[in-house]
């Protein structure tokens, strides 16, 4: 599957091509994460100088070749977003494991949002610390419509759910307007996110609240 | 999925919502810490069994030993049970443990930590009863409620499943 988008240049702040594609396999994205890694490390080194290292997600600092065993054995698929050659972003989703939580569709079928990442040179965190804006704008925003538009292919009419990291939960919230559920205590005490069919088609529509 | 939002200022004003914000999830990346260190999560459940075996032995003025005797289980398990909260006993033990002290099995199976709990209030409840119920000599009066108010809780749980 390749799908032709668009996400923003931050140097013109006008939109450019990309693809959203499913041609990632777990090979394909360790050398993903060790491309990303010296952004992240170069940037951590100057926040953690400045005492803000506590702003980016531990699993940031992972080195996930190590952990290259493990996910050799799943069958994983990723959804990403390509530009310049280059992925700008990569989300991995799950249709089975989790069900809707919100009261009027608990127990339904969603597509669950088990990794989404974006570049770190597209987070402001990492790349202010670098003195550098981010490269492009959108790349999260896509990975989430693709989700939408999965679950509305997979007859789940938009219903999307995820743990959100404290980080993310301006985005999911007050970005895409999902709807904040309960803190989970056996997942670190994270916010359960949900899209009911009709936000969903809200988010895809940009009339959010 | 065929195509996607093509409409520019819709892009444009979710990408400044999004604002070069994190948009990591715990999903995938939790599970996979959880895998690596099971031993260092503090699991509420599993601290509220530890409890919940204690004051029930403790209610009876059973010593573990003749709890061992009595349930068959054997005193080392018993032990383990009450004193190493990263400790997962035997379904079979928690069978046992079940039945010694007339408590639900299926209930018990996943405070001990070999059911998985989906529901908060679940946990809830747990995380509860394992803070009321520090140990102490003997049951206070306050143990004695927090106990008898979590039992009542997990049978009313288990009628309310089944």
């Amino acid at each position: 599957m390749r799908i032709d988008t668009e996400i923003i240049d931050n140097h013109t702040g006008e939109p450019v091509p990309a693809t959203l594609h499913d041609e990632v396999t777990i090979a394909h994205f360790l050398e993903t994460q060790k491309e990303w890694r010296p952004v992240v490390v170069g940037a951590a080194k100057k926040l953690h100088h400045a005492g803000a290292g506590q702003q980016i997600p531990q699993h940031w600092h992972w080195d996930w070749n190590r952990k290259a065993p493990e996910l050799g054995l799943l069958p994983i698929r990723f959804l990403a977003v390509e530009c310049e050659d280059r992925l700008q972003g990569l989300m991995k989703v799950d249709l089975v494991s989790h069900r809707c939580r919100i009261s009027g569709q608990r127990g339904q079928e969603l597509v669950y949002i088990d990794y989404v990442e974006v570049a770190p040179w597209n987070i402001k965190t990492f790349t202010e610390a670098l003195g550098l804006q981010p490269r492009f704008s959108g790349v999260g925003t896509r990975l989430v419509e693709a989700a939408v538009r999965l679950s509305q292919d997979e007859g789940f009419k938009g219903r999307v759910g995820l743990h959100s990291l404290p980080a993310s939960e301006r985005f999911y919230l007050s970005g895409c307007s999902m709807k904040g559920v309960e803190r989970n205590l056996n997942k670190q005490g994270l916010l359960w996110c949900e899209f009911t069919p009709e936000q969903a088609e809200r988010f895809l529509r940009g009339e959010m609240r | 999925m065929k195509t996607m939002n093509t409409d520019p200022a819709w892009l444009k004003r979710m990408a400044d919502l999004e604002d070069g914000s994190f948009v990591s999830v715990g999903g995938w990346v939790t599970a996979l810490e959880e895998a690596e260190a099971p031993a260092r999560m503090f699991q509420p459940t599993r601290s509220a069994f530890s409890r919940l075996v204690q004051l029930a032995r403790r209610e009876r003025n059973m010593t573990v030993e003749l709890l061992a005797e009595e349930s068959g289980i054997r005193l080392a398990d018993l032990l383990r049970i009450e004193q190493d909260e990263h400790y997962t006993p035997t379904p079979r033990v928690v069978y046992r443990v079940a039945q010694c002290f007339s408590l639900p099995e299926t209930e018990l199976m996943a405070l001990a930590g070999l059911l998985e709990v989906s529901d908060n209030e679940f946990s809830d409840a747990a995380l509860k009863f394992a803070a009321r119920s520090a140990p102490v000599q003997e049951l206070t009066r306050e143990e004695h409620a927090a106990l008898q108010e979590f039992v009542r809780y997990l049978t009313h749980r288990e009628k309310q499943v089944s």
